[in-house]
């Protein structure tokens, strides 16, 4: 196994008197596809907002390529970094949410070169790489059309091209196809395994046991904000050990 | 037609007389209260247009003659002039106290607050004649660092004229209620979006005027709008301390004349015309700002929608064609 690109050490977060994480340890291999499993308010959508650092930790670290999200190091204390630092991060990361979040006022197109122009891209190379993206996720024909256009489907297809737009290192999936009506679940998860083909390190929260089994090289899954089973998917979803994820594998298969 | 012939057409619950149904128009139904209501209405405002016409003290002739006069016309620039610095600099304020508002800074956020607490209370005549008088309470205004020797140090009196102490009085009291609104519009605006924003590394000034307050926009402008033209008519408070606007120029006049009505409705068609166009120009920014929303109306076709009292009655689709 080569160095991995994702380390969580520790990693706890708390919302008031809930301890929604608790000291989660995990590594992502470069170039794999992790898959985070568990009921719902587990922790899963926060352990993922936690490695782009969109929630700040209360313990615990995420290093991805070698650098601490969100804080530097000074001697015995990490101090946060600067809201410029951590744009910078987040640039390196590409996260696809639930609700797809794409910008309503901008056509597929603007939505896809809005990361690249922010990071300096010049608007004509932005342009022709948005439309490469966009007719990788077979949506070439669509790039004048507003999102309120789109079906979901399409929707989050033009997310993930807008997320892969500033050729992030990691790609954060957070459940992108539990929004969406179910003919059209497919054509997500298909771009999907498209893209883990590609060689590109990603972290998929779902709920879809199937994408798990035929996709994952590593399966977690979380329960009550601790990491209580982790593996190879084979042996993950076969035979778990422990009993929650016992139970809720036996409920969604 | 024979029950057989109908049979063929329309296999199911066949009956004698579906081919007539089939074939019938639809028509509305008819709505003789609106024509009522119409005639009624109608009749009012012929009165007021006869009254208008008839009256001889109306002088419509004066209208006229003083419609165009160069010093109706310095007045009418000057309240154009004003309306737009004040909405300029207004604005500008007010994003930054909204800003300010809705900042994780306690101190910010509580000194936001009580601006937009007093100068909504307070009545903006009230605060204009509060300025005009400002070098009675402070005779000279100096520029530094409190406790420090002033760098600058100016004599009030001559600082604050009629013109300077509307500006300032103006733009204090529109600031706060366009902070309200910009706030309101920001709120309105999912986190999802600043969310995805930031997943995708833009800066936070650049989530702001990029993603954010597009957004909001269309939550701001109709608001904005109804600001806008309450500036534009509260700038006539101006003329009671003897800023010559559109106002204060008619009544100068009249001061000498006494032909008061036709001066007074000289100011009004003139207010008239300027709200009219502002409305205009509203209407097609709020078009502009719904773009990805689907529905987009043309002007024309948002008029002729509110008219017709006769409903219209279309033929029906031909049955067999489906």
């Amino acid at each position: 196994m080569s160095e991995p690109l994702v380390r969580v050490r520790g990693l706890t977060k708390r919302f008031g008197p809930h301890t929604v994480l608790d000291g989660i340890d995990l590594d992502v291999t470069r170039g794999s596809v992790a898959v985070v499993l568990g009921p719902s308010g587990s922790g899963k959508s926060t352990l993922l907002r936690t490695v782009n650092h969109l929630e700040k930790p209360d313990a615990g670290f995420v290093e991805v390529n070698g650098e601490i999200i969100g804080y530097r190091r000074e001697n015995t204390h990490l101090r946060e970094l600067s809201d410029r630092a951590i744009t910078r991060q987040r640039s390196r990361i590409g996260m696809v949410f639930q609700q797809f979040n794409l910008f309503p006022h901008k056509t597929a197109l603007e939505n896809i070169l809005e990361g690249q122009l922010a990071a300096g891209v010049r608007r004509r190379a932005a342009e022709t790489r948005g439309r490469e993206l966009l007719d990788r996720v077979g949506l070439a024909d669509r790039e004048r059309s507003y999102p309120r256009q789109m079906s979901g489907g399409q929707q989050q297809r033009v997310a993930i091209a807008r997320a892969l737009a500033v050729e992030p290192d990691l790609m954060l999936f957070d459940e992108p196809t539990s929004a969406l009506d179910p003919e059209m679940v497919g054509e997500v998860l298909g771009v999907m395994k498209d893209l883990a083909q590609t060689g590109i390190t990603m972290i998929v929260v779902t709920h879809e046991i199937g994408f798990a089994r035929e996709v994952a090289d590593q399966v977690v899954f979380l329960d009550e904000g601790r990491l209580v089973e982790a593996g190879a998917p084979d042996d993950v979803l076969a035979s778990p050990t422990h009993e929650r994820a016992r139970a809720f594998l036996s409920a969604v298969l | 037609m024979s029950v057989d012939e109908a049979v063929r057409r329309h296999p199911l619950l066949a009956r004698e007389g579906d081919d007539e149904l089939l074939d019938a128009r639809l028509v509305g139904r008819r709505k003789p209260g609106q024509w009522i209501s119409a005639v009624l209405v109608l009749l009012v405002v012929a009165g007021i247009v006869k009254s208008l016409v008839t009256n001889p003290r109306y002088h419509w002739d004066v209208v006229g003659a003083f419609f165009l006069r160069p010093s109706i016309l310095d007045g009418l620039v000057l309240t154009l002039w004003l309306t737009a610095a004040v909405l300029v600099s207004s604005y500008l304020l007010g994003i930054v106290l909204a800003v300010m508002r809705l900042s994780s800074n306690p101190v910010l956020s509580s000194v936001s607050a009580v601006y937009i607490w007093f100068f909504r209370s307070v009545p903006p005549l009230l605060q204009l004649l509060f300025w005009f008088q400002m070098a009675s309470l402070y005779p000279q205004l100096s520029l530094g660092i409190p406790f420090l020797e002033p760098f600058v140090t100016i004599e009030t009196a001559h600082l604050f004229s009629g013109l300077l102490a509307a500006f300032v009085g103006l733009t204090f009291d529109i600031a706060a209620f366009a902070a309200e609104i910009i706030r309101g519009g920001l709120v309105s605006v999912e986190a999802g979006q600043t969310e995805a924003a930031k997943a995708l590394g833009l800066s936070s000034a650049r989530i702001f005027w990029r993603i954010v307050l597009p957004q909001a926009m269309p939550a701001i402008i109709p608001a904005s709008g109804n600001l806008l033209i309450g500036l534009l008519k509260g700038t006539s408070i101006v003329s009671v301390i003897a800023v010559q606007d559109l106002l204060y120029s008619v009544q100068l006049i009249y001061a000498q004349n006494y032909l008061v009505i036709p001066l007074l409705l000289v100011a009004t068609i003139w207010y008239l015309i300027l709200v009219t166009i502002l409305s205009t120009i509203q209407f097609f920014i709020e078009r502009y700002y719904a773009r990805g929303k689907g529905a987009r109306t043309g002007f024309w076709r948002l008029w002729r929608g509110q008219l017709p009292l006769v409903p219209r009655s279309r033929p029906r689709r031909d049955v067999e064609v489906l």
